[in-house]
């Protein structure tokens, strides 16, 4: 392991059971546990599995002009944002997006989470605190607005999976009273730090936590904020009371599996130094009704709207499990043709889904046909030159090729939506 | 992930820089990937196998292993005919995880040349190659 690489406070942990380690961003996580990949990947389809995702980082920017900063800063409307994309952003709920440079090129994404009327917390990917931070503070002019990079200062454990609210159920106080009102994207309760504000939530040997109703694995779950030395207690806690559950630690290998398949992107390889835009994440720009403009103006809109050589970016399904090269490193050609047509960004196997019949199923259900079990499809994203549509089949070439086929979506029956009454 | 004293490295095993093992079998050679190996890959899901019949030369590629996380290519530890491929594997790729020494051999080969066998490592040398490998 080289010298450098950063560990969170669960390394030893990780290390002492059984993990295999890796390095992601300079931090050396657990990429799986004993029970590999494929185990921890249904775990979160069908029970809960326990993510160490205390690499990421979080920042604070508060002050009275926060929400007009944050707004040119970032791709989501923040002011129309929650209801029918009408109401803005309240204390309490929170919002995905980008944040852009002046060509409409991804810096990072994030989720900001409104704290108080002037108080948000924007948390990014791991080791991009510091970017972040002087990204925002590059761009704040005279606004007054403090900007506070909390790397290292956060612990964060994602508890991801159908059954993640009875097993927070039987871990926090007041659980019924917390849980539920907990619609998607909001969240409860903060960690000390200076402050106050919101409505405490408090694990039962009575430490505070932030929780949120959000995740990267397109299931449903929790992300659990807290203070760094709480966090490998409340990790042991949320694992023993998980255990009946069927809850097991998960690594950054099954994470990445979850994601793809839930058509989640990962910020440097699927958004990156290119336009934010012509990609299946277009619910985090701030289209109006006609879906031409924007509703507000932000750092990267004119470049976004005048691009020369737009490029495009599509979810794609495979029929079976083999894979290919991510990164850009693989070729992707249309069916027969001799030139290609772009790259392949990120391409993985989802080992909860199949094939049959022309149609994907899962093994989280609901209906699964006789005598049919889900043996995996490898997935990902694709960032091409042309238009493509829904259907059409592609080749994906390394040294090897496999068969593809451009899809709106990948996983079905995912959770992450579900009313909470359903999961209580 | 395994301790390399948790590592199970068979006495009868001799092992190619890139982890195949090869067992002699009479003047048979079997070859698999090692313990080392399926614990570094993860969760094995699919083989691509050779063609019985096909001739490679040592260290050629053979095929392809592909676990959840990667496709890593797989080398001939000698140079020979392909006799036999474990078709077991097309059903049950997470043989080689559970059993990666016997069960999860991959083929069986006939050397072209005996005596390339001698340049395999024994048990003690492979695992001081692995020592070298844990920083």
């Amino acid at each position: 392991m080289p010298q450098e690489s950063r560990k969170t406070l669960l390394n030893h942990w990780h290390r002492s059971h059984g993990a295999n380690m890796g390095i992601f961003s300079g931090y050396d996580m657990p990429l799986w546990y004993g029970m590999g990949v494929k185990e921890e990947h249904l775990a979160v389809l069908t029970r809960a599995g326990l993510f160490d995702t205390s690499h990421m980082a979080g920042l604070i920017v508060s002050g009275p002009d926060s929400l007009v900063f944050l707004n040119w800063m970032f791709t989501k409307d923040l002011t129309r944002c929650l209801g029918l994309k009408t109401k803005p952003l309240v204390p309490g709920r929170c919002a995905y997006g980008a944040f852009l440079d002046e060509n409409g090129h991804v810096v990072d994404d994030s989720i900001i989470f409104q704290l108080t009327d002037d108080r948000y917390m924007v948390y990014v990917n791991a080791g991009m605190g510091d970017t972040i931070a002087r990204h925002l503070n590059a761009h704040r002019r005279d606004r007054d607005v403090q900007i506070k990079d909390l790397t290292g200062k956060i612990g964060k454990i994602d508890l991801q999976g159908p059954l993640a609210a009875k097993v927070l159920k039987k871990v926090i106080k007041e659980p019924e009273k917390v849980l539920a009102d907990m619609i998607y994207f909001k969240f409860k309760g903060n960690f000390d730090m200076d402050d106050d504000s919101g409505e405490p939530v408090y694990f039962k040997g009575g430490t505070p936590v932030l929780i949120s109703r959000t995740g990267y694995t397109g299931e449903f779950g929790f992300e659990i904020f807290m203070t760094p030395e709480k966090m490998v207690g409340i990790w042991e806690t949320i694992l023993d009371a998980g255990k009946s559950f069927g809850v097991i630690p998960c690594g950054l290998a099954a994470r990445d599996s979850l994601r793809a398949g839930a058509v989640l992107p990962l910020s440097h390889q699927d958004i990156g130094a290119w336009p934010y835009i012509n990609n299946p994440w277009r619910f985090s720009l701030p289209f109006d009704d006609e879906q031409k403009h924007f509703t507000k103006k932000f750092l990267g809109d004119s470049a976004l709207l005048n691009l020369k050589d737009p490029e495009y970016t599509y979810p794609f399904v495979g029929f079976d499990l083999r894979k290919i090269s991510g990164g850009g490193k693989a070729l992707v050609f249309i069916e027969g043709k001799e030139m290609p047509v772009g790259t392949v960004l990120t391409c993985v196997t989802d080992m909860g889904i199949g094939r049959h019949e022309g149609r994907i199923y899962s093994v989280a259900g609901p209906e699964l046909p006789e005598n049919f079990k889900p043996g995996g499809l490898s997935c990902g994203f694709i960032k091409v030159n042309k238009k493509l549509t829904t259907g059409q089949i592609l080749e994906l070439k390394d040294r090897r090729q496999i068969k593809v086929e451009v899809v709106e979506d990948i996983r079905p029956n995912r959770t992450a939506h579900k009313p909470m009454k359903q999961m209580l | 992930m395994k301790e390399i004293h948790e590592l199970i490295i068979p006495e009868d095993l001799l092992f190619a820089e890139d982890h195949e093992w090869a067992r002699q079998e009479n003047d048979k050679v079997r070859v698999g990937i090692s313990d080392y190996a399926q614990d570094q890959l993860g969760d094995i899901v699919y083989v691509e196998f050779p063609e019985p019949g096909q001739i490679f030369s040592k260290n050629e590629p053979f095929g392809s292993i592909e676990s959840v996380k990667a496709v890593s290519e797989l080398y001939m530890p000698i140079g020979g005919e392909i006799l036999e491929i474990n078709k077991a594997l097309d059903d049950y790729p997470d043989l080689i995880n559970k059993s990666p020494n016997d069960q999860g051999w991959l083929i069986l080969v006939k050397p072209t040349d005996k005596s390339e066998i001698k340049s395999l490592m024994k048990k003690n040398a492979y695992m001081e190659m692995l020592k070298g490998l844990e920083v």
